[in-house]
């Protein structure tokens, strides 16, 4: 806390001149001020708190090494976000496993939570327990896409963002997000197809 | 079957209009296929809003010692920038030192030693004999007989043989 007294009012472009001059206080202003954003985007590739914070810092110390290609231009949140994005994406890809979603390796929670909620038709609030087997369910669901289309995903029908936001984050074309999405939004679909169908046969 | 699988496939489910949702519906109906296509639709939007949900919980309640362990990592990365050069140097710097005195060696024969060279042969050549002239030249003298000194030395033997 020390460290951030007097730079609290400082310029984006003014924080950057000073840490780049390994002004250490000012880095730490970085980190302060947009930890929450970069986790944010941690958080989306990663549901593991540890990953998540390895994810974090690895931004912060690539933004460090990279502040000489920051001109203020764009903000600061900007720029931080397309680090973590790739920082991210490297990640996953060098962790490159994509098991397949079998009905057999469903535990007895999830092949439950499967049978309530696919019975159900929209609108229904799940309970605390059932959002915990459903976040497994969706962090495994995940796990069978590529980084990039796993990202579109999150983004376009998770949190509802649009494919220019998606195209800004990543460096993309927006014709690149839209076929990202439409192959992880089928291959969710044909994946959680078999599941539910599998139920109902059984 | 295509038809509907493919407006679910090309828009986020909760991005899907009043006019397409009445369009699945009244297929799914009818169609067992679409409507399993349609339930797996809506189940993956449901996964995938309950992960965000959960990510942003995780952002706001992020540890608090976050700040801390960064700029410990920062540190130790400067440190380790430093401390890879003064290892570079403790590795290298012997051979560095060595080269920089060859080449100082090297500079000190080619520049200065011609220069002595040439003061040297100045000097000779004031000098009207030189040490060597003069060792080549008694040489010379000492060895030089004229003819008569010749036969009076082949024929002095002869008659001592007598």
């Amino acid at each position: 806390m020390l460290l951030s007294n007097g730079y609290e009012q400082a310029s984006e472009i003014e924080l950057a001149r000073q840490a780049r001059a390994e002004d250490e206080g000012a880095f730490a202003e970085i980190v302060r001020r947009f930890s929450p954003r970069v986790f944010h985007v941690a958080h989306r590739f990663f549901r593991d708190r540890g990953h998540a914070e390895e994810a974090a810092q690895e931004t912060f110390l690539k933004a460090f090494a990279q502040l000489k290609s920051f001109e203020g231009r764009g903000s600061m949140e900007g720029w931080l976000t397309r680090i973590a994005t790739n920082t991210c994406l490297n990640m996953l890809r060098s962790a490159s496993r994509r098991p397949e979603l079998l009905n057999s390796d469903l535990s007895d929670d999830e092949t439950e939570f499967l049978e309530t909620v696919s019975s159900q038709v929209g609108g229904e609030t799940l309970d605390a327990e059932q959002k915990v087997v459903a976040v497994d369910m969706a962090e495994r669901l995940l796990e069978t896409l590529s980084p990039e289309d796993r990202l579109a995903l999150m983004m376009i029908d998770g949190e509802g963002a649009s494919v220019n936001e998606v195209a800004e984050v990543t460096g993309w074309s927006e014709s690149k997000v839209k076929v990202r999405a439409f192959r992880a939004r089928k291959k969710a679909r044909e994946a959680l197809e078999k599941l539910i169908g599998a139920k109902r046969i059984v | 079957m295509n038809h509907i699988t493919d407006i679910l496939d090309n828009t986020a489910f909760n991005g899907l209009t009043e006019s397409d949702l009445s369009t699945i519906r009244a297929h799914t109906a009818s169609c067992v296929e679409c409507a399993h296509a349609f339930a797996a639709a809506e189940l993956s939007s449901l996964l995938l809003t309950e992960r965000v949900s959960e990510a942003a919980d995780s952002t706001a309640n992020a540890n608090p010692f976050f700040q801390t362990r960064v700029l410990a990592a920062w540190r130790e990365q400067q440190a380790g920038a430093v401390w890879s050069f003064r290892r570079l140097w403790n590795a290298t710097g012997a051979i560095v030192a060595s080269m920089a005195a060859t080449t100082a060696a090297l500079a000190v024969l080619v520049f200065v030693t011609p220069a002595t060279n040439t003061t040297d042969q100045q000097t000779a050549s004031l000098v009207p004999y030189s040490a060597e002239t003069v060792v080549l030249e008694q040489d010379r003298g000492d060895n030089q007989m004229t003819n008569d000194q010749v036969i009076s030395a082949i024929y002095d033997d002869d008659d001592e043989g007598r």
